[in-house]
């Protein structure tokens, strides 16, 4: 190594210098104890390269010491700073601030959505955690007998779960869940995406228990295809695909008696039978002749309008033979395939 | 924009909404743009068939494309939120994975159906006309202006996200409805619930929530003073007409704002007849009011 | 599971649609905890906040991994035991480690715990205590299987196989490794196994005193940061498990919530600190906010340039280059800044030449972080990177089993120095460190409990009402400097004075500066005097933390006269076996640092020269 004897080596030349810009911030605040709700407008002179949370940090360092707001990594990895900027959930942490001030425009910092404000950034996340909870979030292998060494796993089986592994459980996905609005019971994106990544694990034994749990009410068929959990997540885990493939595995257990499931049925049929949907039958399928008949007044609005087709000359594309052999061909193929990768017992394999 | 399109309008406006299928193809002849028929294709799955057999939705989409490549069409042009979504999602999965796009291809082969090299686009009527030069055609035909009708665009969840496989503009700031909203001379309406979900997946398996969802933009748009809602789906559209007097039941108010679809509201302002619009084939039919707005004459459509 | 689904949605439907309550979370996730009536005494409350007292066998501080595995372990062997966290679970540091842990498998080629053991003597430039060593090499591998068996989503090799990669000085590939988010999937592995074996987990409870009675642990006192409220938590048997100091620097990879609380509290316990001189840096950190830019960069073949663009590591290390030690490369850096060979305090990492394709499929992560936080895109120009603080060697002095000096006080992980990693730490070694010291931690303190039933020792009221006035008195006050600006101070100070290189003379200076900053630290400026997630309350109690682990570290970095491992001064550039082959203790001597020494454990490896 060089010798070095000079002592201005113990610092660095530059260390601090960095371009500045001015920002401005509308802040919503929530005081707890008077339980009163405010917009703040804070300016601050930040790095260029400064993210949202390091212009929170400004404001608190130099300005108002009272904006309280969750933090740590700062690496968008620990899930901590979940915040809405301009209506919609992000880290603040991964959302720079420059292109903002580029823009000349004051964006507007507020709590996620879909949870209880405690004060002004800071959500109560404990109706994400139960929720969490609620879909029995760990590997249960069910098995008295644990190799003594490592589960043998195909590398493409552990592929399958590697998107919903990345999940850090930040609540982003949920914040603005179309369907949690609407049923805050639902079991939303980021609990799905969690139960998804035990479904496809192969040395989980729990399927099918796992699957029919998630057929209930506030499950998987809740879920109203918004596609903003896929949006808003920073990590790419995109939860709606998760809930996707979880519908999925619930067709190859067999779990089809959801009405959600139903549906999905008529839609599966009507394009080998005819091509495009039986609309007519989708009612009736869904939601059970019973309730069909409730609903023969809406029915009956829907006639008037020209809007019930003909029942009996359903549509017939050209052609449509292919599709039924097509069906038949994947159908086949599929049976012969096991239902899931699954791990093995490395004693079973080499008997070491 | 090109001038020749193979056309998928969809189940639902080949089925209970063909005044879409009607109103589309009345104003892709006055933009001069041939609409090629798919005759053999099948539904896109709307993301049912996605979700319950994955492998076969691929297979399906693979067709559809497949089918349109052969008719020598770069772009399948699309009427619907659902359809965009479903086929353009099935696009790039087979265009990021040759080894997905050949197994795939050997399947389609073994049934004689046709296979798919990859090079097709997906695009929505409301890309195609809200920008470049899409947008100067349509500015060209729109003769009528419809002044003083107040719209409040409602754009439906599968056209604007994941916007990495949709990606046309902004997913929490769309503008291009606005746009056509002001080339046709009339006054968009802004309200929160505009890039929210309908509730239309689930209005049959899980009604009240559903329900909950569709309240917001009925209830805000009439706030807002909105005289009709547009847009660009056919699902949202039978959501907000059809199902109107349940949401209202539900949240115990009586909406009667009529909603119109994308190709309706530029057939009206391109001075198509009502014969090809087909107001009345609306649950929530046309006020007076609304009626003269649109400059579509009163003798169609009477009750209010 | 299908009566805790329908528990849940009664309850969501009796509460009209709102949100279930609080405690119908537990009953839905089937955990039901001996929490606050488990053991009440009445207490006169004379303040204005609310005073709590519980009572468990075990507390672990923290819930990173080494805390989590402690717990785990712990509730294994039957005993009561809660974890008291600042942070979620999740939230943890440890989830940011991205590279890999160590075991010798042997799964990739021949391996051997043997080897490990040596390769981690080495590294540790020999001041290592090789005991402990060899007990860490020796039981990495069962607790890798333990955590594959737990549901850590690994890489795996085609054989289905744990795969293993290969490490900095490590003589075979040994690192197991989650693509480059292995820290992350341990975090969340623990998180679920927490859940499954229904631990109580104190969630952003703030510690701000481990309680010692009559020489024995008592417990600790901790603040509710959601709720407000102090807790007396009793416990005879309290774990430290708070992670590491990154935070006293101004540049460096730690998250926000790395200000040494852990140490302090052992410190002020009268738990001495030990080689807290040695902090490791590196080399390849952002210079924006300091984040991580991983070592994989280089292993796929990133060059490291200088203002005019040449490879300068051809100077220190001609033959690994951009490969050598961290040590090595941090200095070689640090060099060509401090010399005027930067860019705007920075070197460059080109990865330019590695081509879209390699960048996308083999680090992708990385690529997103240099976008977010530099601005910049990798695949069209260099990343400005630079040496930050990255990992503290030292912390609180303890044993085998993670006991201190104190009985009933132990710790484990980055906060603790048992000491495995010695000078200097090899990547890979202290996500293995978590899990194995954890786990003993948590099974020694649960066996002392089973052993020793009730010690007596308490938080007496008393105390806990003391520690409420001291709070208060924090919370009331409105006068100084804001903590975020005397924090901002100490971190320049640290990095530009007791950084990389060290000298006699910044060290003096900084030492001075510590000092005075501790003096001006006492009065701070706080805005917040509520009692609802007033982190202005939080992050004083975290300045006097960083504050008092920087004075042991700057105090013992000026008395050791050699260069070992990561403590390289420019005035004592040659290891010095004969007189400092031997471990610094920091007691705290009336709140002052006073220094100590004892000798390391050698049991196999006679230290050597440390050349690669």
């Amino acid at each position: 190594m060089t010798e070095i004897k000079n002592a201005h080596f113990t610092t660095l030349k530059g260390a601090y210098d960095t371009e500045k810009m001015e920002a401005t911030l509308r802040v919503r605040r929530y005081d707890p104890e008077t339980k009163k709700s405010r917009f703040d407008n804070f300016t601050v002179t930040i790095p260029v390269t400064a993210s949202v949370l390091d212009a929170l940090d400004a404001i608190k360092d130099t300005h108002d010491g009272t904006l309280s707001y969750r933090k740590s990594c700062r690496m968008a990895v620990c899930g901590s700073c979940g915040m809405r900027v301009d209506g919609g959930a992000a880290l603040a942490c991964k959302t720079p601030m420059k292109k903002f001030v580029d823009a000349g425009h004051t964006i507007t910092v507020s709590p996620m959505g879909n949870l209880p404000v405690i004060k002004d950034l800071v959500v109560d996340m404990a109706p994400f955690w139960q929720k969490i909870r609620a879909v029995k979030p760990y590997l249960d292998t069910r098995d008295a007998d644990v190799p003594e060494k490592e589960w043998r796993v195909d590398p493409a089986a552990g592929d399958q779960i590697h998107k919903e592994s990345l999940c850090i459980l930040c609540g982003c996905c949920v914040s603005e869940c179309n369907s949690m609005e609407s049923d805050p019971d639902f079991l939303g994106p980021a609990a799905l995406a969690k139960a998804y990544r035990f479904v496809g694990d192969a040395r989980d034994k729990d399927t099918r228990e796992r699957l029919r749990d998630l057929n209930g009410a506030h499950g998987i068929w809740d879920c109203t295809r918004c596609y903003f959990c896929n949006q808003r997540c920073p990590k790419h885990v995109d939860p709606r695909d998760a809930i996707a493939k979880l519908g999925a595995e619930s067709f190859k257990e067999g779990f089809t008696r959801d009405e959600g499931a139903k549906h999905a049925k008529v839609f599966v049929d009507s394009t080998f039978k005819g091509g495009y949907l039986r609309e007519t039958e989708l009612v009736p399928k869904t939601i059970g002749p019973v309730n069909a008949i409730k609903d023969i007044p809406f029915a009956l609005q829907l006639a008037r309008a020209g809007k019930v087709p003909n029942p009996l000359s359903p549509h017939k594309a050209k052609d449509n033979d292919e599709v039924k052999r097509l069906w038949k061909l994947l159908e086949k193929e599929a049976k012969g395939q096991p239902r899931r990768a699954t791990a093995t017992h490395p004693d079973a394999v080499l008997g070491d | 924009m090109q001038d020749r399109y193979a056309y998928y309008p969809g189940c639902l406006a080949s089925l209970s909404q063909k005044e879409l299928d009607s109103s589309t193809r009345a104003i892709a002849k006055k933009l001069e743009i041939e609409l090629v028929e798919m005759p053999s294709v099948t539904c896109c799955g709307a993301g049912d068939i996605h979700e319950a057999k994955p492998d076969y939705y691929l297979h399906i989409s693979a067709r559809i494309l497949g089918q349109a490549e052969q008719m020598g069409c770069e772009t399948i042009l699309t009427i619907c939120n659902v359809c965009t979504l479903n086929l353009r999602q099935a696009n790039k999965a087979l265009q990021e994975d040759k080894d997905v796009l050949n197994r795939v291809n050997d399947n389609l082969k073994q049934v004689g159906a046709a296979t798919y090299q990859g090079g097709v686009d997906v695009r929505h009527l409301l890309w195609e006309v809200s920008a470049g030069e899409g947008y100067d055609r349509f500015k060209s035909i729109a003769v009528k202006s419809l002044e003083g009708l107040k719209v409040a665009p409602f754009y439906g969840c599968q056209i604007l996200r994941p916007a990495k496989i949709l990606g046309f503009e902004d997913s929490d700031r769309p503008e291009s409805l606005e746009r056509l909203i002001k080339a046709c001379g009339a006054e968009p309406i802004d309200y929160p619930a505009k890039v929210k979900c309908c509730g239309f997946p689930i209005v049959l398996a899980r009604e009240d929530v559903a329900l909950g969802e569709l309240v917001q933009p009925l209830q805000q748009a009439t706030e807002a003073g909105a005289d009709v809602i547009v847009t660009p789906c056919p699902l949202c559209h039978l959501s907000l007409d059809a199902w109107q007097r349940k949401a209202g039941a539900f949240s115990g108010n009586d909406y009667q704002i009529p909603i119109l679809h994308l190709a309706q509201l530029l057939g009206a302002a391109a001075g198509i007849e009502e014969s090809e619009l087909k107001f009345k084939r609306h649950v929530t039919r046309l006020s007076t009011e609304v009626k003269a707005k649109l400059q579509v004459p009163s003798v169609v459509g009477t009750q209010a | 599971m299908r009566l805790r689904y329908i528990a849940f949605r009664r309850e969501g439907m009796n509460n009209g649609g709102k949100f279930p309550h609080r405690d119908a979370c537990h009953v839905l996730a089937g955990i039901r905890h001996r929490t606050y009536s488990a053991y009440t005494r009445g207490i006169a409350v004379h303040c204005f906040r609310r005073l709590f007292m519980i009572r468990h066998d075990v507390i672990v501080l923290g819930a990173g991994l080494a805390g989590m595995r402690a717990a785990i372990e712990a509730k294994r062997a039957g005993v009561d035991v809660a974890i008291v966290s600042k942070l979620h679970p999740t939230r943890s540091h440890s989830g940011a480690a991205e590279g890999g842990i160590n075991a010798a498998l042997g799964n990739a080629t021949e391996d051997s715990p043997a080897t490990h053991a040596f390769d981690t003597v080495k590294g540790s430039d020999y001041l290592g205590d090789q005991d402990a060593i060899e007990v860490f090499a020796e039981e990495a591998p069962n607790d890798i299987y333990e955590l594959e068996h737990m549901g850590a989503v690994f890489t795996r090799s085609a054989d289905g196989k744990l795969a293993q990669r290969p490490f900095g000085a490590a003589g075979a590939p040994r690192t197991i490794y989650s693509a480059d988010i292995t820290g992350h999937v341990l975090i969340h592995v623990l998180y679920e196994q927490l859940i499954k074996h229904e631990i109580k987990v104190y969630e952003e409870f703030f510690a701000t005193q481990v309680v010692v009675d009559g020489g024995q642990c008592a417990g600790v006192i901790a603040w509710d940061t959601q709720r407000g409220g102090l807790h007396a938590i009793q416990a005879n048997h309290v774990i430290l498990a708070t992670g590491g100091v990154g935070r006293m620097y101004y540049g460096t990879t730690n998250a926000f919530a790395c200000t040494g609380d852990g140490m302090s509290l052992a410190w002020n316990a009268g738990v001495p600190l030990k080689d807290m001189e040695f902090l490791q840096f590196h080399p390849t950190t952002l210079k924006s906010n300091g984040v991580l830019i991983t070592e994989g960069c280089r292993g796929e073949g990133g060059y490291l340039r200088n203002k005019d663009g040449d490879r300068f590591m051809v100077g220190d290390a001609p033959n690994a280059m951009e490969l050598a030690s961290r040590d090595v490369v941090s200095r070689a850096e640090w060099k060509e800044i401090a010399d005027g060979r930067g860019v705007d305090g920075c070197v460059m990492l080109d990865l330019t030449h590695l081509g879209w394709k390699k960048l996308q499929s083999r680090l992708p992560g990385s690529r997103e972080l240099a976008m977010d936080y530099a601005g910049v895109d990798p695949i069209e120009q260099p990343i400005p990177v630079r040496p930050g603080a990255h990992y503290m060697m030292g912390g609180v002095d303890c044993d085998v089993w993670g006991e201190t000096i104190v009985p009933g006080l132990w710790a484990a992980g980055e906060v603790a120095c048992v000491s495995i990693h010695g000078a200097n730490r090899l990547g890979g070694n202290s996500l293995m460190e978590t899990v194995v010291f954890g786990r003993r931690a948590g099974q020694a303190a649960a066996e002392r409990v089973k052993e020793q039933g009730d010690t007596g020792a308490r938080i007496e009221a008393s105390v806990l009402a003391d520690e409420d006035r001291r709070i208060a008195a924090i919370v009331g006050n409105s006068e100084g400097e804001r903590p975020g600006v005397l924090r901002e101070e100490l971190a320049k100070t640290m990095y530009d004075k007791a950084g990389v290189y060290r000298t006699e003379e910044a060290l003096a200076e900084c030492k001075d500066k510590v000092v005075e900053l501790r003096e001006r630290a006492k009065t701070l400026k706080i805005d917040d005097h509520g009692s609802i997630f007033n982190t202005d309350l939080t992050s004083a109690i975290e300045l006097n933390s960083l504050l008092e682990c920087a004075d042991c570290l700057v105090t013992s970095a000026l008395a050791r006269k050699e260069s070992r491992g990561a403590h390289s001064r420019l005035d004592f550039t040659e290891r010095d076996d004969d007189h400092w082959l031997k471990h610094t203790l920091n007691w705290n001597d009336n709140g002052e640092v006073r220094l100590d020494y004892k000798p390391v454990t050698i049991t196999k490896h006679q230290p050597l020269a440390r050349s690669y």
